[in-house]
């Protein structure tokens, strides 16, 4: 282990240039706390239009224009943090597709293609058949589009933390935690009690499991690689500890605790605050894990 | 062709000769380093040794920057060497995530992604890296892995079982090679870091560049 290693040798570094610095930092949190929305609406749209399709008409509209906004939010941040934004371009004219920044880039355009669409047929020409017809292969496009990013960070061989398939699902639960949390604010009170009770336990579960694979990564991350134990320290008592526990709580514990609550009193005003509590905590809990394999020193 | 490096660590001073010939000829901005040499000092007063490790990129065989790169900016040539091409980068920054080394930086002029390209401009006039040319002592190895009569090679076949790369846990085949090292000197977790603290001056994070 590192710090026996440094027991051992008393070893000092001396002289070498300093940490690189963090280089994918809160634009890149953003890409994907608006990703995680973008197509979780989308998940959660299709689930409650196939099980109540007479009750939830109302929510095509809402639910493909939020797709749209945070799609192009993800799309705007994932451009701005580029060095040459104006090379975007290259991507899809000199494109590498071993890279997972081209696939998603790919699939992106693709699902923002449906997604633009869905709302053509359904404010234009009101055609909710359509629609929904498109949904489906929205659905289907959303689930790579969603995973995209956790590719990449399993292509990031040098960031140890970040795992496949770990990242994949945590992916997917940040996308119904998002979807979930979103759709139970747009709803307002316009939604049933079987339809709020289903919302909260979409909102509930994908807590309860996000956090419990953040805790199995703390407790036995380390056991990985070396590289790991001395990323996790950044959390463990290191700089970074506030701000992780403070996005457990807020993205995971909360809203638990008030979807349990709201469950029991029948509180719909109870489920918008865990949504909101939700939301916030995913961005903090989001930019932790991406930032501290960064503060790392690879040479 | 494959081009390989070599550094005998056992004979390298750390004069930063390499690092200066490698500045001059390749316009490294300030900065910022292609290459450069790491001091770490062991044990304990009187018994203390000062190793220096001249790290650059390792034009690994499976690179994980040429994979990422989502333009083929980082791409092989024949030879071997893991190139880059500045005219394409977007500056996206998945290689900086990808590479084990830290050997990949943005370049705060062109802000494009930049790294030791073995200098392949002067391997094509059939010249030395500048850091092989500007080495006192002969520390560093240049030549074709694939030829078993180069240097290179009977450097290798020399010195079996004190041959080493870095983290070849990685799975990234590096093309680069050193003799005399261990884990102090080619492992960072090895050694304690002072935070902006260093030898001669009060060195400050390295900059990357642009809107960050």
């Amino acid at each position: 282990m590192a710090h026996e290693l440094i027991a051992a040798t008393n070893a000092v570094v001396v002289l070498d240039v300093g940490l690189p610095g963090i280089v994918w930092g809160w634009i890149i949190t953003m890409n994907m706390w608006a990703k995680s929305i973008g197509t979780g609406i989308i998940f959660i749209a299709f689930y409650l239009l196939k099980k109540y399709p007479e009750q939830i008409g109302f929510i095509r509209l809402p639910s493909v224009i939020i797709s749209i906004v945070f799609i192009h939010i993800f799309l705007f941040f994932t451009v701005i943090d580029l060095h040459q934004m104006f090379r975007f371009w290259h991507i899809f004219f000199h494109p590498h597709m071993s890279s997972m920044i081209t696939i998603g880039a790919w699939l992106a355009t693709g699902f923002v293609g449906i997604i633009l669409g869905m709302a053509y047929f359904l404010y234009m020409k009101k055609d909710e058949a359509m629609y929904d017809k498109l949904l489906a292969y929205g659905v289907v496009l959303a689930v790579p589009v969603t995973l995209y990013t956790a590719g990449l960070m399993a292509q990031s061989t040098a960031r140890e933390l970040w795992q496949m398939p770990t990242e994949s699902i945590q992916m997917m639960l940040a996308a119904f935690l998002a979807g979930s949390a979103t759709m139970i604010l747009v709803g307002g009170n316009k939604f049933s009690d079987e339809i709020k009770k289903d919302l909260a336990l979409i909102l509930g579960f994908s807590a309860l499991s996000a956090f419990i694979m953040y805790m199995l990564e703390l407790v036995f991350g380390p056991m990985k690689a070396e590289e790991v134990i001395a990323t996790l320290e950044f959390v463990k008592g290191g700089e970074y500890t506030f701000m992780f526990w403070l996005g457990q709580i807020i993205a995971f514990l909360i809203p638990m605790a008030l979807v349990c609550k709201s469950i029991k009193d029948k509180s719909y005003y109870l489920l918008k605050i865990a949504a909101v509590s939700a939301l916030v905590g995913l961005w903090i809990t989001k930019h932790v894990w991406l930032v501290i394999p960064q503060l790392l020193n690879m040479s | 062709m494959q081009l390989g490096f070599l550094v005998d660590l056992r004979l390298c001073m750390g004069c930063k000769g390499c690092e200066i010939a490698c500045k001059v000829e390749n316009e490294v901005p300030l900065s910022t380093w292609r290459l450069r040499v790491k001091y770490v000092d062991v044990g304990s007063f009187p018994e203390t040794k000062r190793t220096f490790t001249p790290l650059r990129c390792n034009h690994c065989a499976n690179a994980p920057c040429e994979r990422i790169c989502p333009v083929s900016a980082l791409h092989y040539i024949e030879n071997g060497i893991v190139n880059i091409d500045k005219e394409r980068c977007i500056g996206c920054a998945g290689c900086i995530m990808a590479c084990p080394y830290g050997a990949i930086y943005i370049d705060p002029i062109t802000q494009t992604a930049d790294k030791c390209t073995y200098c392949a401009h002067r391997i094509a006039s059939a010249m030395m890296p500048s850091c092989v040319v500007a080495c006192p002592v002969e520390a560093n190895i240049f030549g074709d892995l694939d030829d078993p009569m180069s240097n290179i090679s009977k450097y290798i076949q020399e010195h079996q079982g004190n041959v080493q790369v870095r983290k070849p846990e990685k799975g990234t085949d590096p093309h680069h090679y050193y003799v005399g090292g261990g884990n102090v000197t080619l492992n960072p977790l090895a050694s304690f870091r002072a935070e902006g603290h260093s030898l001669f001056n009060n060195l400050t994070h390295l900059p990357v560049g642009g809107h960050h």
